[in-house]
């Protein structure tokens, strides 16, 4: 069975595209056949980030322009021989596409891999209608802001009205030193204003522009990273796996946010910090 | 840094022609359509006048967005080309509108008439198949020829002869996204980003930095070359032949071609060099 996923978020440079690569590549590293898609027509993504912009020859609007076959768009990843990309077209906009003709295309992807990831645009128009067309579970990404949660909040709804009901929640580029000065919303502020199941925490790290300028997924890193980990923490909770979330305040543990630490997590239940 | 490090420095990726990035368009007795070459805004200078050729619509029965273009993306080509060859005409030129089948309003012609008034064009003439654009020129204030679709068809086929058209000739940055197709040569004064692309069944020559994506002999020529004063394309493709950069950019640039060699692979030399030896390995 054959898992379709739609990694959106509602507002622009929240991490969906970083999300999605480091994603990818995580569940391609531990054997799946991952095809993750560019549904960002127009200002495509997701090719640099992993790196292969280069091999890019056909795409997904060839395809539907009947110009190559679907097999011949598809570019295999340089590193994992598990993960491919469906790239999008550049020169075209949005509207080049129609829901149902990226149904047709992520129902025949189905067939063959067992994860599809859709990277979805920002925004709530013709392109998140697109990405969300086939699939049927959704990943959230958001930051620990007031205009990224409201944004959050009407994607939410949108994918439920749109009877996607397995949405999770990605909360990303956290700072734990602002969260701890009460300077940045918590994970639980967060959760509570959109009450969808938490998935991953990933906290705010230099190396992740680092590592999307270079067009290497930061799960590849050799030297394992905050951020890194929590990429791979979340595709281990996608397969089912219970993993306790990362604790980012080790590295300045004062007894005040030891304390807080006490408070906050519920006796008897994984810690949620 | 010498001419050594920067001769073998493509990697061919897909030689054979199974992956043909544009099949070769034969002669065009309508039996395949020519989907992509025909979507793109051409403007064309005959007897004195400038053509303004809009990409056909299709049929709407099966409406694919896929391949056809819509009206903003097709007024986004229209400006583009316009603010790209100024050296193509002189001020006062008039300007005939090929409009095919594409239905047009009269907010829309407008829009055209406004674009062109802005480099000193003047639309003078429409040539349309659909009765409704006629009557929207008409109303405007146009002179009109409205022509038969069969005809439409005809003179779309008669876009791509055998023989190459005068060479495309743009002042431009080609930025993301841009895209320029052209049944000849393509000169390019500025830069082409990462994200543009130019296709042409020509050579093409780029004063510039190449940065995106270039094809040249697109419908097959192998012997078609690319120039840049600085190549440092995401990827070439000559014909049926894709190479891409080498993964560690070279310390120093200069002009270089990049050429097919007889072995069949994309091959950079330096423009001084390639010149001096005639490109003895080409195809």
């Amino acid at each position: 069975m054959s898992r379709v996923i739609v990694v959106t978020s509602g507002k622009g440079g929240v991490g969906k595209t970083t999300t999605t690569a480091n994603l990818g590549m995580a569940l391609a590293k531990r054997g799946h056949k991952v095809i993750v898609i560019d549904a960002d027509f127009g200002l495509r993504n997701l090719d640099l980030l992993l790196g292969l912009e280069n091999r890019v020859v056909y795409t997904a609007v060839d395809v539907l322009a009947g110009q190559c076959r679907l097999e011949q768009a598809l570019v295999k990843d340089k590193r994992h021989p598990n993960l491919m990309l469906l790239p999008a077209a550049q020169n075209r906009t949005k509207d080049a596409v129609r829901p149902d003709q990226m149904k047709q295309l992520v129902n025949a992807l189905a067939k063959a891999f067992n994860y599809v990831l859709v990277d979805c645009p920002a925004g709530i128009e013709m392109g998140f209608q697109n990405a969300i067309a086939a699939a049927k579970e959704a990943l959230i990404v958001t930051t620990p802001e007031i205009a990224a949660v409201r944004d959050a909040d009407r994607v939410v709804g949108l994918l439920e009205a749109n009877n996607i009901k397995q949405i999770r929640l990605i909360v990303n580029r956290l700072r734990p030193a602002m969260v701890q000065a009460n300077d940045m919303m918590t994970v639980e502020d967060v959760q509570e204003i959109l009450a969808v199941p938490l998935i991953g925490i990933v906290p705010d790290d230099e190396r992740v522009i680092v590592s999307t300028n270079k067009g290497e997924p930061l799960v590849l890193a050799e030297t394992p990273s905050l951020a890194g980990t929590a990429f791979d923490n979340i595709a281990r909770r996608l397969e089912g796996e219970s993993v306790e979330f990362l604790d980012f305040t080790a590295p300045n543990d004062g007894f005040f946010s030891r304390l807080r630490r006490v408070l906050t997590t519920p006796i008897g239940k994984k810690s949620s910090k | 840094m010498t001419s050594d490090a920067s001769v073998p420095s493509s990697v061919p990726i897909a030689p054979e022609s199974s992956s043909n990035p544009s099949p070769p368009a034969e002669n065009g007795n309508g039996a395949e359509p020519l989907l992509e070459r025909d979507q793109q805004v051409r403007l064309k200078s005959e007897g004195g006048k400038l053509l303004l050729m809009l990409p056909p619509e299709g049929d709407l029965e099966e409406d694919n967005p896929a391949s056809t273009l819509t009206w903003n993306e097709v007024s986004q080509q229209i400006r583009q080309r316009l603010h790209s060859g100024e050296r193509l005409w002189q001020a006062e030129t008039t300007v005939h509108l090929i409009a095919r089948d594409r239905l047009l309003d009269g907010r829309q012609l407008q829009e055209i008439g406004d674009a062109l008034s802005e480099v000193q064009l003047r639309l003078k003439r429409v040539y349309t198949s659909r009765r409704q654009t006629a009557v929207a020129a008409a109303t405007a204030g146009y002179s009109v020829e409205q022509q038969s679709s069969i005809a439409q068809i005809n003179q779309s086929n008669g876009d791509t002869p055998q023989a190459l058209v005068e060479p495309l000739y743009l002042q431009t940055t080609l930025r993301s996204g841009a895209d320029v197709q052209h049944n000849g040569t393509v000169v390019v004064l500025g830069d082409l980003n990462p994200g543009s692309s130019v296709v042409a069944d020509g050579d093409i020559l780029v004063w510039g930095r190449l940065r995106g994506l270039a094809h040249a002999g697109a419908k097959g020529n192998a012997r078609a070359l690319i120039m840049a004063l600085q190549m440092e394309p995401t990827q070439l493709r000559i014909a049926n032949f894709v190479a891409r950069p080498p993964e560690t950019p070279p310390a120093e640039y200069y002009p270089e071609v990049a050429y097919v060699t007889a072995q069949g692979a994309i091959r950079i030399a330096r423009a001084i060099d390639f010149y001096r030896q005639g490109g003895s390995d080409r195809q």
